[in-house]
C-alpha cells in the first residue's frame, strides 16, 4: 500500500473492479456522481456504504484512500467554510459574534457539501486506481463514438489524450533540466519576493513551450511515418463485456431507478 | 527497390534547393550508409523514401509505387520503416507493447494479429522482456530498440535509420547497431543508415556521400575511403583504424589498405608479425592478445 500515495495513480491488480470493462466503470462513475450531487442524506449514506464495500474488494483500505485525497483537503475545507458562513438560518448560540454568523443550516449544508465532494473524489480515485490510462482512453473513445455522426473525430481525440498522458513525465523531466541549467547560471527559484519568483517561473515557460513545440513537430513526423492517418484505428485489446459487466450495469440501473423513484416521492 | 529519379527539393522558407538532381537506386537486400556533414540534405533525402516529403520535381518509387500517389502512401509506409534520432519523440504508447501496436493499429489489423506482431517484433530486437514497461522508464538504448520494433511490426522490407545513435552512449550504440546488422544479415532486411560517424559504417556494402544536396560519392566503403581528398574538406574523416593502417602502409609496412574494423586490423598485424618473425606455429588470433574482448 506504500506506493499508492497520489491521486490519479493506477495500481495494477486482479480485483473485480480491475477486471470490469472501462466503459462500465466510466458510465458508473458518471451515474454515481449525478446521484451524489442530486441526492440527500439517504442517498449519500447508501453511496458511502457502496464505497466502503468496494474498497476492500480491491484490497485498498478506506484510510489509505483518504490519505490519497489529502492534496485536495484545502479545497474541501474552503468549500465547507463558505457554506458554513454564508448560509442563512438560525444562528448557533455564541454567534453572531465578531460579525460572523454560523447557523445550524450552514453547518448542515457545509457538512453535506463536504461529504458529497469527498465521495466524488474518492470514487474518481477508485476508478483511476483500478483502470490503466490506456483502458480509460479506450473506454472514453468507445463511449464517445456515437458523436462520430456529428463528425467529431473521437479517434483523434483519444490519441491526443493518450499522447498527452504519455508525454507528461517527459515534459516534467525537460522542465527539471531547463530549471537546472538556469540555476547553474545563477537563477534562483522559490525564493525572494513574489515578483521575483513570478519572473523566475516566466523564464522557464518560454523554453518549455519552445521545446514542446519542437517535440510536437518531431512527433507528428514520427507518427506519420508509422502509418497514422485520420480515421478509425484498431487496438491490440478489444473491449469485451463479461457477466460481471452486465451484473454491474444491472446494479447501477437499479440504483438509479431507486434514486429517481425516491426523488419523485 | 527504392528508386529516386532526379529529385529536386526545397523548403518553402529557403531559396536554395536542399536536394538537387538526386538519382539513386537502392536494391532489396542492400545495406547502404548515407553520410555527409550537417545540413547536406541526408535527412531530407530519406524523408522522400516513405513519402513524408514529396519532391518538387522528379519522382520517388518504392517497389514500383510512386510516393506522389496519395493512395499508395499507406502501403509504402508499411514497406519502408523509419527510425529517428530522438528516442523520446517517436514513442507514442503508454507501454512498450502498446507502442509497438501503434503502427499495426493504424493499418487496421485485427487484435490477434496485432498481438502476434507485437510479440514477434519485440523478440527480434531482443527486448521481449520489457513488454509491460512504461517507455519513460527505459534507457535511451532500449527506447531506440523499441522504435526499431515499432517499425518491424509493420513487416517492412526497408528499414531507414536516421542517425539512430545520436543520443546514445557507446555501449548502447553498439547494442543497437548489432541488432540492425543482425536484421540485415539474418533476415535480409534492406538497411538504409544515415550517420556522420565513420566508425558506424561497418556492415554496409555501399556508402553514399552527400554534400550540399548532391551525391558526390557512391561506392563500396573501401573505395570511398580512398577518396580522402574529397572527404577531408567535408569534415568527414575515415575510420581511425583505417587511417592507422594506411599510415603504416605509407611508412613501408605491408598491410592491406582496406581495413575497416579493429578486429580486421588485429588479424592483419598479427599475420604480418608471424610472417616477419617466421614463427613456425601460427598465431592464436586476436583472442590471445585481448583475452577479455569477445571476438566478433
Amino acid at each position: 500500500m506504500r506506493n499508492m500515495n497520489y491521486f490519479g495513480q493506477f495500481v495494477p491488480g486482479t480485483s473485480v473492479l480491475h477486471s470490469l470493462d472501462p466503459r462500465v466503470k466510466i458510465a458508473s462513475l458518471i451515474g454515481l456522481s449525478l446521484m451524489i450531487l442530486r441526492g440527500d442524506i439517504m442517498a449519500g449514506t447508501m453511496i458511502s456504504a457502496i464505497f466502503l464495500c468496494l474498497t476492500p474488494l480491491c484490497r485498498f483500505t478506506p484510510l489509505s484512500m483518504a490519505r490519497a485525497i489529502r492534496p485536495v483537503m484545502p479545497f474541501l475545507a474552503l468549500l465547507f467554510l463558505v457554506h458554513l458562513l454564508f448560509t442563512k438560518g438560525s444562528p448557533i448560540p455564541p454567534f453572531p459574534a465578531w460579525a460572523v454568523t454560523v447557523s445550524y443550516e450552514g453547518l448542515r449544508q457545509g457538512a453535506l457539501v463536504l461529504w458529497r465532494f469527498s465521495l466524488l473524489i474518492l470514487f474518481a480515485h477508485l476508478l483511476t486506481l483500478t483502470t490503466s490510462s490506456t483502458e480509460l482512453i479506450i473506454g472514453m473513445e468507445r463511449l464517445l463514438s456515437p458523436l462520430k455522426i456529428f463528425r467529431i473525430p473521437t479517434h483523434d481525440i483519444a490519441l491526443m489524450l493518450s499522447m498527452a498522458l504519455r508525454f507528461m513525465p517527459t515534459l516534467l523531466e525537460e522542465m527539471t533540466r531547463i530549471k537546472e541549467a538556469q540555476m547553474a547560471r545563477g537563477a534562483v527559484f522559490g525564493q525572494g519576493p513574489l515578483k521575483r519568483r513570478i519572473r523566475a517561473v516566466g523564464s522557464l515557460i518560454l523554453p518549455i513551450i519552445l521545446s514542446s513545440m519542437r517535440r510536437a513537430d518531431e512527433l507528428s513526423v514520427a507518427i506519420e511515418a508509422r502509418g497514422y492517418r485520420r480515421g478509425p484505428r484498431t487496438h491490440m485489446k478489444e473491449l469485451r463485456m463479461s457477466h460481471r459487466d452486465y451484473a454491474s450495469i444491472v446494479v447501477m440501473a437499479s440504483l438509479a431507478a431507486l434514486h429517481l423513484f425516491e426523488s419523485l416521492l | 527497390m527504392i528508386r529516386t529519379e532526379k529529385i529536386l527539393f526545397k523548403y518553402e522558407s529557403t531559396s536554395r534547393p536542399v536536394l538537387r538532381d538526386i538519382s539513386l537506386k537502392i536494391e532489396e537486400g542492400e545495406y547502404v550508409t548515407i553520410m555527409g556533414a550537417n545540413g547536406c540534405g541526408k535527412t531530407t533525402l530519406i524523408r522522400h523514401f516513405n513519402g513524408l516529403l514529396s519532391p518538387w520535381s522528379g519522382s520517388v518509387n518504392v517497389d514500383g509505387l510512386s510516393t506522389s500517389e496519395p493512395g499508395a502512401l499507406s502501403e509504402i509506409r508499411q514497406r519502408v520503416g523509419m527510425v529517428f534520432q530522438n528516442p523520446d519523440s517517436q514513442i507514442v504508447g503508454m507501454s512498450v507493447e502498446e507502442d509497438v501496436a501503434f503502427g499495426p493499429g493504424n493499418i487496421g489489423l485485427p487484435p490477434h494479429e496485432i498481438l502476434e506482431r507485437v510479440h514477434n517484433a519485440l523478440e527480434r530486437v531482443g527486448i521481449g522482456g520489457l513488454l509491460k514497461r512504461n517507455p519513460h522508464t527505459l534507457s535511451s538504448g532500449e527506447k531506440q530498440l523499441l522504435a526499431i520494433a515499432g517499425a518491424l511490426a509493420m513487416r517492412p522490407r526497408y528499414l531507414v535509420l536516421d542517425e539512430p545513435t545520436a543520443y546514445l552512449d557507446p555501449s548502447m550504440t553498439r547494442q543497437v547497431l548489432d541488432v540492425v546488422r543482425r536484421l540485415h544479415n539474418e533476415e535480409g532486411i534492406t538497411v538504409i543508415h544515415v550517420t556522420h560517424d565513420m566508425d558506424e559504417i561497418v556492415g554496409s556494402q555501399r556508402v553514399v556521400v552527400m554534400n550540399e544536396g548532391r551525391i558526390i560519392l557512391d561506392d563500396s566503403p573501401t573505395r570511398v575511403f580512398n577518396r580522402v581528398d574529397i572527404l577531408r574538406p567535408l569534415g568527414l574523416g575515415i575510420p581511425k583504424v583505417t587511417e592507422l593502417m594506411r599510415h603504416l602502409r605509407r611508412m613501408g609496412t605491408d598491410v592491406r589498405p582496406d581495413i575497416l574494423t579493429i578486429d580486421e586490423a588485429c588479424e592483419e598485424i598479427l599475420s604480418l608479425l608471424d610472417s616477419q618473425k617466421k614463427i613456425a606455429k601460427p598465431s592464436a588470433g586476436c583472442g590471445s592478445l585481448f583475452p577479455d574482448r569477445p571476438v566478433e
